[in-house]
């Protein structure tokens, strides 16, 4: 009931803030230029999963920072009223996964629906729309935990450099440490450490394509078969999802506002 | 009954205690002035009771029901803070109706007779972002007030107003104890606490020096005003 109000009137912001359509209007555009340029829509389709691999992660996490610190006073606003604190959090976290969602459906559904139908483009939906609520969850654990604001940001663009290079260059220094030994039993859960890898994972193993699909893929396709691959890298997505938001009710709850 | 108990509320920020051990209570029909120098715990004290802050020891008691998780004894406190902040793209008139409908006002129910008093009729298509100061902190003292709380809790109420504001919004604090609530406020201005206060308590380093009537303190140390009567009072609060 009251999380429903808190969840209206959060929306209402969001729309009027235009960031969210924004990014919305961005991918849209990325998307229509990407299947125009390029002659095959397989090929567009390709390219549009580097773009989405590492634009909607960046772009949902900075952006649940800003918006959560930004929304401080707001926030204080509601805690002095008859809400609970779960509330007020679960309504502005349902508020931004929608909105994600919507500009997620408009900016990269809508051109993959009209332009490549099928399955590659539903696994890269999914996948898009999961990185999105992983980073939404992240980003509201880092600014609920960081007092300071850019102390915050910093920390969410280090995650976010940790996911996006660190965790590369790791992945390949143990492969190439322990190559004399078999790995690949290790890898099906150290690539679970990597949302963005495991949205990768999802993706490529549709598109069963070997040269994109990467060691960590491979393993995933060898081991589980095509389906339970992608099915088993969703469902740590979904995880990843999960843990933050416990984490953050948990924190919300018992934090001095 | 008293409407407001703290029983031994100590709250800690990392290693510094800013509230210790306070032992208070408050009743019905009074305007309790909270006094002390900066830092001392007024803020902290006020955040307690509206759960902004949760204590490190003690409890807190509102009608006789302990604070806590449940958030329904807000639904008897209005709260003018010090500062405030609002969603910069909302106007003033969205923004009340927001916050009617977050609290579960009926429109009937709502007294919004501080919008007409403090000259906000004609604002209220203005966004909040582009309001100065002191209209804010009128926006403040409406959204404290229309609830028609049995709790009223200002932190400094009047730091942002002009003088003819700041009289309005405390002439309605006294409305409410003439019908029964209790008022607590934070102030820095004497003349504005003699005015007023029933019971003045005087906070310093987190710890409750005294709560105690106003007719008292000055009784006390032979004086007819409490900027003369405090340094005695500190010296020998006994």
């Amino acid at each position: 009931m009251t999380m429903g109000k808190v969840l209206y009137y959060t929306l209402v912001d969001l729309a009027r803030n235009r960031s969210v359509l924004a990014f919305a209007a961005l991918l849209f555009v990325v998307a229509e230029g990407l299947f125009l340029v390029e002659g095959e829509a397989v090929k567009a389709v390709l390219s549009l999963v580097q773009v989405v691999l590492a634009l909607v992660p960046l772009v949902a996490l900075v952006f649940t920072v800003v918006y959560t610190y930004g929304a401080q006073e707001f926030t204080q606003l509601l805690a002095v009223q008859p809400i609970g604190r779960s509330a007020i959090l679960g309504g502005r976290m349902l508020a931004l996964g929608l909105s994600f969602l919507v500009a997620l459906l408009f900016g990269l559904g809508l051109p993959l629906t009209v332009h490549a139908p099928g399955a590659t483009s539903l696994v890269l939906l999914v996948a898009a729309v999961l990185l999105a609520w992983v980073f939404l969850a992240l980003g509201t654990l880092i600014a609920l935990v960081n007092r300071d604001r850019a102390r915050g940001v910093g920390t969410a663009l280090a995650a976010w450099a940790g996911a996006v290079l660190v965790y590369d260059a790791l992945l390949m220094t143990l492969l190439f440490a322990f190559s004399d030994r078999p790995v690949e039993p290790f890898v099906l859960p150290v690539a679970a450490l990597n949302p963005i890898d495991l949205a990768r994972i999802a993706v490529t193993i549709q598109v069963d394509l070997a040269a994109m699909m990467g060691y960590s893929g491979a393993v995933y396709k060898k081991f589980l078969g095509s389906g339970p691959g992608i099915a088993t890298a969703l469902a740590f997505m979904l995880l990843w999802v999960a843990w933050p938001t416990v984490l953050s009710f948990r924190v919300f709850r018992s934090k001095d506002l | 009954m008293d409407s407001i108990t703290f029983s031994g509320v100590g709250k800690r920020y990392r290693k510094l205690w800013a509230l210790r051990d306070v032992d208070a209570a408050f009743r019905p029909g009074e305007v309790v002035m909270v006094i002390g120098p900066n830092g001392s715990g007024k803020t902290t004290f006020i955040k307690c009771l509206l759960g902004l802050v949760r204590p490190t020891s003690g409890a807190i008691h509102v009608n006789g029901e302990r604070i806590g998780a449940d958030p329904a004894y807000r639904h008897h406190i209005g709260y003018m803070p010090q500062i405030s902040q609002f969603p910069p793209a909302l106007t003033i008139g969205q923004l009340l109706d927001m916050m009617r409908d977050v609290r579960g006002l009926s429109p009937e129910r709502t007294d919004d007779g501080l919008v007409e008093d403090l000259g906000l009729s004609a604002q209220l298509g203005k966004r909040l972002g582009t309001l100065s100061g002191g209209t804010m902190q009128k926006v403040s003292a409406v959204l404290a007030f229309r609830s028609a709380p049995g709790i009223l809790v200002m932190d400094e109420p009047t730091a942002g107003l002009d003088p003819l504001s700041a009289r309005t919004v405390l002439g309605r604090a006294a409305a409410v104890r003439e019908r029964g609530g209790t008022v607590l406020i934070t102030s820095h201005l004497m003349e504005e606490v003699e005015t007023l206060a029933d019971r003045v308590a005087y906070l310093q380093d987190g710890t409750l020096r005294f709560l105690l009537p106003l007719r008292e303190i000055l009784a006390r140390t032979g004086t007819d005003r409490l900027s003369a009567a405090l340094p005695l009072m500190l010296a020998d609060p006994r």
